[in-house]
């Protein structure tokens, strides 16, 4: 699990962007640190807070607050199945289980070697196409049972 | 809050007319004219939240339903609380909160016999099979519901199933019946400035504690308690106290810690102390505590290892004796001694009664003046430095009006918290504070500019700005270079503080013991002529100040009058230029080691870590009653709440001066004819001049009879060494003892021990935190464990000098180190080559060696 080490020189590029003593730009700087590490690493929060001078809990609650920040690493793909009502009557569910039992993951998680994470999302706006299915925000639309398992490993 | 004059305006509620301050809510108006308004969120001193909703009312020419708490109130409103539209409202509101909060006790037919029973919660617990809540009557949620008038709840019951969290010390959390209101959060933000705890998650997840599922401890909580005494609910409850149901009663009383004297609350059950919560009193704490006031009072006088017994040594045994049978054979020892025989060590927390009384039988019944007392080694720099120092006006209060402050060495999480809340308070009113400090400090993060010199140049930074406040353009270049702080930095200091019209200035106990001494003399003798300029000078010990004044030192008498006649002091004892026959410790534990002497008496509430030949039991801080004298002067009760025990189980503790008083009539001495404490006060008023003759919470300047020496060392540390060796006193002494040995909780945020370097240095060193290192000074070469501190700057190493000895003996380790009078010292550092060895094992040889 070398990957969820921080590496310390990239979290300082991004400080380096706001004032030192600012707290009013640590929204910010959380979604340059999401963007960068893909989740809010605890050591890259520790030293931003440091940095803006801003007690860590307050990073902590709005790093948990919006669903933007993720506190744990994301795989390389991340899977949003849509299941809004759409989606919904169309099958959703199904993808859903038959992701999980293809990757050993909940909805919600990542699979131990980083490579995907499973998550549910509300409707995504594309009804006409449902069931949708995202790869990295790549949308697929009138997805069919028992095509996930190609169509995961064809986006990796 | 500055004393502005606020206007009275007049409003309407229901239909009254009623008065109130400009500038308060509307739920404070009503509170202030009895008009009952339910809330759960709002806390008077916390900002608004508005999340309960439960305080809505309506408001004339206000559209939908105002909240209250977060309402100004403003001249020829009219406002309605109790409407049938509102009752309905607010009854939904609550169900929906009871919704997630498990509600057997608050709508359970069987509250009433619940609430009789309540002295056997635990049983009643089992028998209503209700087990949720400590019931501790706390709960305002009980009394919210009970007036809303709630029996039933039309909603699906949510258990939100979280563990209860029982890991860290002192207090338990039970999220599962928290309401989310937010108090705690904004106590402890707003309030203490930990910003330990905050909201996290969201939705029905949502909770509250600390950032990245941290413990308390780890997250740097200072277990002041104050989120636990504003929680409305039972979720934060005391371990200690949590089952205790109703207390017996409350009565106010001192905190027995420290000088600052913040009054508590002691509650009590079947005649034992059982629980200690802040005292909304304004001149001093104003509702706060740190975490020995709030949390370790009882287990300090209810610990098992308590000695309350009269003890003699009788050839191999220690043994049980009666008091009389003690009093006889310490008086027969005492009979006829010598000046240069006898030493008596006092304690700086004894009460004033205790202290007047022990330097009055060692002047008047033994006619000698060989008394000492470690008060001294607390206010270093010279008694007469302290003799000026509490002639200005020191005030607590000044901290929380002034618009400037300069705080000098101060880290206020665990030591004088208080005066650190004071200070975020003065800080949320728009005051400026400019840090002093060598170390980084808990401070450090509020302040407008922080000046980081050497350790020990504190003094000069503090001259150089005094001298420079009012005046432009003076050159800061020599002192930037001496003290190694930006020059620009100073320079926008002092512009800042030039800004300002009071001043305060907090010193922490660190900087008197400096060696830049002459400066922060100078510093402070410049600033006491200022006008508007309050102090407040932080030292060790509860009640110093009344050691000081009392004359428990052998060239002072009461009054701070100059003492005739020679004794033996206790720096003579500890570097072996005197070896008194007789040694009586009472209440002090000055040595690892028993010193050389034939006869050793010591008088206290633990037994010392060595033999000793006579043990006087005395009463704690609960048992006896007494006063103690403030750092501003004031004379406060303390309350003796429970009975001094008097059992062959309880034992036979007595009070400091009942002991002084019973020895001095078996030595024929007729001045002690002491009834009780009272009377002993009453003597001090008549021997000292502006004593009062009874508890009196006036802050008094001091005026001294007798000029005293001040220690002027001036100069620097000297040497090639590369390293700077810094003490810091430390450690919570109480009578001797460290708390943190008899305290449970205390032992997890006890004092580091060791040295503490900063990680590059290690890093250099190649010695990993907990590895051992060598630290020499000239000849001195001691060896310890090194641990990493970032807020350690570069090239120093600190440690901390405990001010009492009594309880952790594995401190031995460093004790030359602790005889080592100036600080900081140049040192040379290396890593350490000695074997292996388990590092708790207290190495007796070094300490005694150094002797
Ligand atoms: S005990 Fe004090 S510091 Fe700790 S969480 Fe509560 S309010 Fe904050
Ligand atoms: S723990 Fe207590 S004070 Fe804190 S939010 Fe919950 S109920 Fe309110
Ligand atoms: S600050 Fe001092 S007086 Fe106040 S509670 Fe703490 S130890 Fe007691
Ligand atoms: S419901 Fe899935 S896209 Fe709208
Ligand atoms: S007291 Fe007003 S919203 Fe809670």
């Amino acid at each position: 699990m070398t990957k969820t080490c921080v590496d310390p020189k990239k979290a300082r590029k991004i400080l380096d962007r706001y004032p030192s003593g600012d707290g009013t730009s640590l929204i910010h700087a959380l979604q340059d640190i999401q963007a960068e590490f893909g989740y809010v690493p605890c050591e890259a929060a520790e030293l931003l807070c440091e940095h803006l001078s801003v007690p860590i809990s307050k990073a902590f609650s709005a790093a948990t607050f919006y669903k933007a920040f993720s506190l744990e690493p994301k795989g390389d793909v991340v899977i949003r199945v849509c299941t809004g009502t759409a989606c919904h009557i169309r099958g959703a569910q199904t993808l859903v289980d038959e992701l999980c039992s293809i990757l050993n993951v909940a909805p919600g998680k990542t699979t131990k070697d980083l490579k995907f994470t499973l998550e549910t999302v509300n409707c995504v706006g594309a009804c006409a196409m449902a069931p949708v299915v995202s790869l990295n925000g790549e949308y697929h639309g009138n997805v069919q049972p028992g095509t996930m398992s190609k169509k995961i490993r064809g986006g990796k | 809050m500055s004393p502005k004059k606020t206007r009275t305006c007049v409003m309407e509620i229901d239909h009254r007319e009623v008065s109130f301050p400009e500038g308060v809510t509307v739920l404070r108006a009503a509170e202030l004219n009895d008009v009952y308004i339910p809330s759960l969120c709002s806390h008077k001193d916390l900002s608004p939240f508005g999340g309960c909703r439960m305080c809505i009312v309506e408001i004339e020419s206000m559209r939908g339903y105002p909240l209250a708490c977060s309402t100004v109130a403003a001249e020829g409103m009219k406002v309605l609380t109790d409407t049938a539209t509102l009752r309905e409202m607010r009854k939904e509101i609550l169900q929906l909160i009871l919704s997630e909060h498990p509600s057997s006790c608050l709508i359970c037919s069987e509250e009433t016999e619940c609430r009789e029973n309540q002295h056997t919660i635990r049983k009643v617990g089992v028998t209503t099979g209700c087990r949720y809540c400590p019931n501790d009557i706390q709960c305002e949620l009980q009394e919210v519901v009970e007036r809303t008038g709630i029996t039933d709840i039309d909603y699906p019951i949510y258990y939100r199933g979280y563990e209860v969290e029982h890991d860290d010390p002192f207090y338990d959390r039970d999220y599962n019946i928290c309401i989310l209101c937010g108090r705690c959060v904004r106590m402890c933000q707003e309030v203490r400035g930990t910003s330990v705890l905050a909201f996290k998650f969201r939705g029905p997840e949502a909770q509250i504690g600390p950032a990245f599922g941290k413990s308390h401890v780890e997250a740097g909580c200072e277990f002041c308690g104050a989120c636990v005494s504003v929680c409305p609910t039972g979720t934060l409850a005391d371990k200690a106290s949590k089952w205790d149901g109703e207390p017996d009663g409350i009565r106010v009383s001192t905190c027995p810690f420290c000088g600052i004297g913040c009054q508590v609350e002691l509650h009590h059950k079947d005649g034992r102390l059982s629980k200690v919560e802040a005292n909304l009193d304004p001149e001093i704490n104003d509702g706060q505590l740190c975490v020995r006031g709030r949390f370790c009072m009882p287990e300090a006088t209810h610990h098992h290892q308590r000695a309350k017994k009269p003890m003699l040594r009788r050839g191999e045994y220690f043994r049980e004796v009666t008091w009389d049978e003690s009093i006889d054979e310490v008086a027969g020892k005492l009979k006829g001694i010598k000046a240069d025989e006898f030493l008596m060590v006092v304690s700086g927390d004894l009460t004033n009664e205790g202290l007047f009384a022990a330097q009055k039988f060692v002047r008047s019944a033994l006619g000698i003046n060989s008394i000492d007392s470690t008060a001294r080694e607390s206010l270093p720099g010279g008694l007469g430095l302290w003799a000026k120092l509490f002639s200005l006006s020191i005030s607590m209060k000044g901290i929380r009006e002034a618009d400037c402050i300069i705080a000098l060495g101060l880290d206020s999480r665990f030591y004088f918290s208080v005066a650190g809340v004071d200070i975020r308070r003065a800080l949320k009113n728009g005051a400026n504070l400019v840090t002093i400090d060598a170390r980084d400090s808990n401070l450090a993060s509020y302040t407008k500019h922080w000046l980081r010199p050497t350790p020990g140049k504190e003094g000069a930074v503090l001259d150089a700005i005094v001298q420079g406040i009012g005046k432009s353009n003076s050159g800061f270049k020599s002192v930037a270079k001496k003290t190694d702080v930006d020059e620009g930095l100073l320079a926008q200091a002092v512009s800042t503080l030039s800004s300002g019209e009071n001043l305060a200035v907090v010193i922490g106990p660190t900087i008197f013991e400096y060696e830049a001494n002459e400066e922060l003399i100078d510093a402070l003798t410049r600033l006491a002529r200022r006008t508007n300029t309050t102090f407040m000078p932080l030292y060790n010990g509860a009640n110093t100040r009344g050691a000081f004044e009392l004359g428990v030192i052998s060239e002072l008498l009461p009054g701070v009058a100059k003492a005739k006649g020679k004794g033996v002091t206790l720096s003579d004892v500890i570097e072996g230029t005197a070896t008194p026959k007789v040694l009586y410790l009472v209440g002090e534990v000055p040595f690892f080691d028993r010193p050389d002497c034939e006869y050793v008496i010591a008088q206290g509430t633990y037994y010392p870590p060595f033999e000793v030949d006579a043990f006087l039991p005395a009463a704690s801080f609960a048992e006896a009653e007494g006063t103690l004298t403030n750092v501003e002067g004031r004379v406060q009760e303390l309350v003796g709440i429970e009975d001094l025990p008097d059992s062959a189980v309880a034992g036979f503790a007595r009070p400091d001066w009942l002991i002084f008083s019973r020895l001095a009539e078996k030595l024929k001495c007729s001045e002690f004819k002491y009834k009780s404490a009272k009377a002993v006060l009453k003597d001090i008023s008549k021997t000292v001049a502006d004593f009062p003759a009874k508890a009196d919470r006036k802050p008094r300047r001091l005026t001294p009879k007798a000029k005293l020496p001040i220690d002027r060392h001036a100069g620097g540390s000297e040497g090639a060494d590369p390293f700077l060796l810094v003490a810091e006193p430390a450690g919570f002494a109480h009578r001797g003892t460290d708390l943190a040995s008899k305290v449970e909780g205390l032992e997890e945020l006890a004092l580091e021990e060791g040295f503490r370097l900063n990680p590059d240095d290690l890093g250099k060193l190649r010695v990993d935190s907990g590895e051992r290192i060598t630290v020499s000074v000239g000849k001195l070469t001691v060896t310890g464990q090194a641990k990493a501190d970032k807020e350690c700057p570069r090239g120093t190493v600190y440690f901390h000098r405990p001010v009492a000895y009594g309880g952790l003996e594995h401190r031995a380790e460093l004790e030359p180190l602790y005889r080592l009078r100036k600080s900081p010292v140049k040192a040379e550092v290396a890593r350490s080559v000695e074997k292996k060895r388990s590092t708790k094992a207290a190495p007796k040889k070094t300490a005694a060696a150094s002797r």
